[in-house]
């Protein structure tokens, strides 16, 4: 597809409008919040879409390059002083450095052995900040110094800013990937995705493809924990390296619909929207209800719709335009 | 000197034996269904809280609730694999990591809602009691679960030798399609073999019940050592699954002896990396014995 059709460019302007006009309308600090949480985990899952979705490199480790990204750029904000926005910019040269010994590692391994190889490298990055103190704070982790309104520390007074720059990296992502799906290197990713073997039998050099994917995913990934923990002022090796941000990764992609550019943002809205409605209905009080939401969610996904939420909107679309019953999509 | 590393080598093979258990299932599974049950911790976990309820309900003893938890496990392991788990079989494993792990995420948060995040102890007569052989301690209810563990998996290997049903499930895991033309029917093989993992995991939960605490995370520490030994022992290798659950046990302890107490993980995951990096195919053969 060459170009894009102009109702595709219209519902895109539309949209932009939307997303740039919402935290003007709305004022109440509680929605922008969830707007922000919904926009930062669209962009991990775009990252992660990457290397899961298309490569069908199914990782679980990606909080390694978030608290990577994060303990870059407050080490140098803290530390050294200089600005997050070239601290985020090193975050992520460091995550796509750090992927390379990595994937050297777990790319040996196939199918669901790799994904527990990524578990494992992302529990053993947070145990070393962890347990060496002299690297960066330890368990106790540090607060980042409060300069009131500081665009250029990346710190601002009100969350509406938070807003625009966490939009801003969700459009690059977007951007990227889609500039990724429509070159050769996406369709030797879907190759390798479909198949590794064949691929590689008809010349697709698999390893280099999928070092160089993971690099642009784990660079992305690091950008996002650099801006969380500008957000919430606040790092320790737990919240950077949590298994949850993995967990999220990988969930909000496949029940959006993997392998597709607008599949993670999708899957974020549908989840974390419900988890904004379980916490109001049931308060915080009852810890484990939104995950357990998540798993029934993953589950019926899984069982009943493969293709995710964007294979059933393509497949609702497809129906409107043919006036006749589709085939059922197989599993991608 | 020797004899501090004899008493770490002796605490690390009797924790061993219990890791021996949960990596015997996820083998079990892999090399028989042909995925990986990320949900194997959790099992543990409601092997511990079964325990824990019939212990301080009606009183009885760990030991014995192995015989309510483990055909409990066994029963719901067939029934995950018939309604679950064969739903997504096939060459694409995406859907079955993501089955398994949403199951292991659904039951965790699940028993996280049920029975709070409060640690749940056991106390036996015999939970403080230990031998002494010389300067060396071994604690009588580890001692205990060792033994039972390891006639648990001689158990498991003369099942898969001597019996048809067996000799059907290795013949399956080898060569599925010849398997089938044999006439043994898959999904009564598929159903007894993770009904049989998960009975092993109920077993390691309760009998790691006499000395170590319930908790909803619990299964987490078991899983990802079994997820190791199964690759250090070669994927669907049961015997060397249990070779390689002993010498983690005996790795972490000594990590922990030598290196500091929460350095436990840092050697697992150390041994990880190295199998990774070196022996990627693990320590044996690929066939499963």
């Amino acid at each position: 597809m060459p170009s894009l059709s102009a109702w595709k460019i219209t519902a895109l302007v539309v949209l932009a409008i939307v997303l740039l006009a919402l935290p003007q309308v709305v004022k109440s600090s509680f929605a922008i919040d969830i707007f922000i949480r919904i926009l930062l985990f669209s962009f991990i899952g775009v990252a992660w879409n990457l290397m899961g979705g298309y490569a069908k490199q199914l990782s679980l480790g990606h909080a390694a390059y978030f608290g990577l990204g994060a303990y870059t750029s407050t080490i140098m904000q803290v530390d050294f002083g200089i600005s997050p926005w070239i601290g985020m910019l090193a975050g992520g040269v460091v995550a796509a450095l750090a992927s390379l010994p990595i994937g050297w590692l777990c790319f040996r391994l196939r199918g669901p052995y790799f994904t527990i190889a990524t578990i494992a490298t992302a529990q053993a990055l947070m145990l070393i900040f962890l347990k060496f103190r002299d690297l960066a704070w330890g368990a106790e982790g540090t607060t980042i110094p409060n300069l009131g309104s500081a665009p250029l520390m990346l710190q601002f007074e009100t969350k509406a800013s938070y807003y625009y720059v966490v939009l801003g990296l969700l459009a690059l992502g977007l951007l990227i990937t889609y500039k990724i799906e429509k070159s050769w290197m996406g369709y030797y990713l879907v190759a390798i995705g479909e198949d590794e073997d064949a691929a590689g039998a008809i010349g697709v050099n698999a390893p280099r493809i999928k070092r160089d994917i993971y690099m642009i995913s784990a660079f992305l990934t690091a950008l996002a924990g650099t801006f969380y923990t500008q957000y919430i002022y606040f790092i320790d090796p737990a919240t950077a390296f949590s298994f949850s941000i993995s967990i999220e990764a990988a969930l909000v992609s496949i029940v959006g619909g993997i392998g597709t550019l607008w599949g993670p943002v999708i899957g974020t809205v549908l989840l974390e929207t419900t988890s904004a409605l379980l916490q109001s209905w049931l308060g915080s009080s009852t810890g484990g209800i939104q995950l357990t939401v998540y798993a029934l969610i993953l589950m019926a996904v899984i069982l009943w719709r493969p293709t995710g939420l964007m294979g059933w909107i393509n497949d609702a679309i497809q129906r409107h335009r043919d006036r006749r019953p589709v085939t059922p999509r197989t599993a991608p | 000197m020797l004899e501090t590393v004899a008493q770490a080598v002796i605490n690390g093979l009797l924790i061993g034996g219990i890791y021996a258990l949960v990596s015997i299932g996820v083998t079990l599974i892999f090399g028989v269904v042909k995925i990986v049950n990320f949900a194997q911790g959790e099992f543990v976990m409601i092997g511990m809280y079964i325990s824990f309820f019939l212990f301080s309900y009606l009183g009885i003893d760990p030991l014995l609730s192995l015989f309510v938890s483990m055909p409990v496990l066994f029963v719901l392991g067939a029934l995950i694999q018939h309604f679950l788990i064969r739903r997504v079989l096939g060459p694409n494993d995406m859907p079955q990591i993501f089955l398994t792990f949403a199951l292991s995420l659904l039951l965790l948060n699940l028993s996280l809602l049920l029975f709070s995040a409060n640690y749940r102890t056991v106390h036996t007569f015999y939970s403080d009691e230990a031998f002494h052989f010389g300067g060396l301690y071994v604690p009588e209810a580890k001692l205990v679960a060792f033994v039972v563990a390891m006639l648990l998996s001689g158990a498991l290997w003369v099942f898969l030798h001597t019996t048809d049903l067996g000799k059907a499930m290795r013949a399956a895991s080898q060569k599925p399609d010849v398997a089938v033309l044999m006439g043994i029917n898959p999904n009564r093989v598929f159903a007894v073999a993770f009904g049989a993992a998960l009975a092993l995991a109920g077993a390691a939960g309760s009998l790691l019940m006499p000395f170590y605490s319930a908790y909803p995370f619990v299964g987490q520490v078991f899983v990802l050592m079994a997820f190791v030994a199964v690759v250090l022992g070669t994927l669907g290798n049961v015997i060397g699954a249990l070779i390689a659950s002993l010498m983690m046990g005996v790795a972490e302890s000594l990590g922990i002896q030598f290196v500091g107490a929460d350095s436990g993980l840092i050697v697992v995951f150390a041994m990880l990396l190295l199998t990774l990096a070196f022996k990627p195919n693990g320590l044996g053969g690929g066939r499963m014995r």
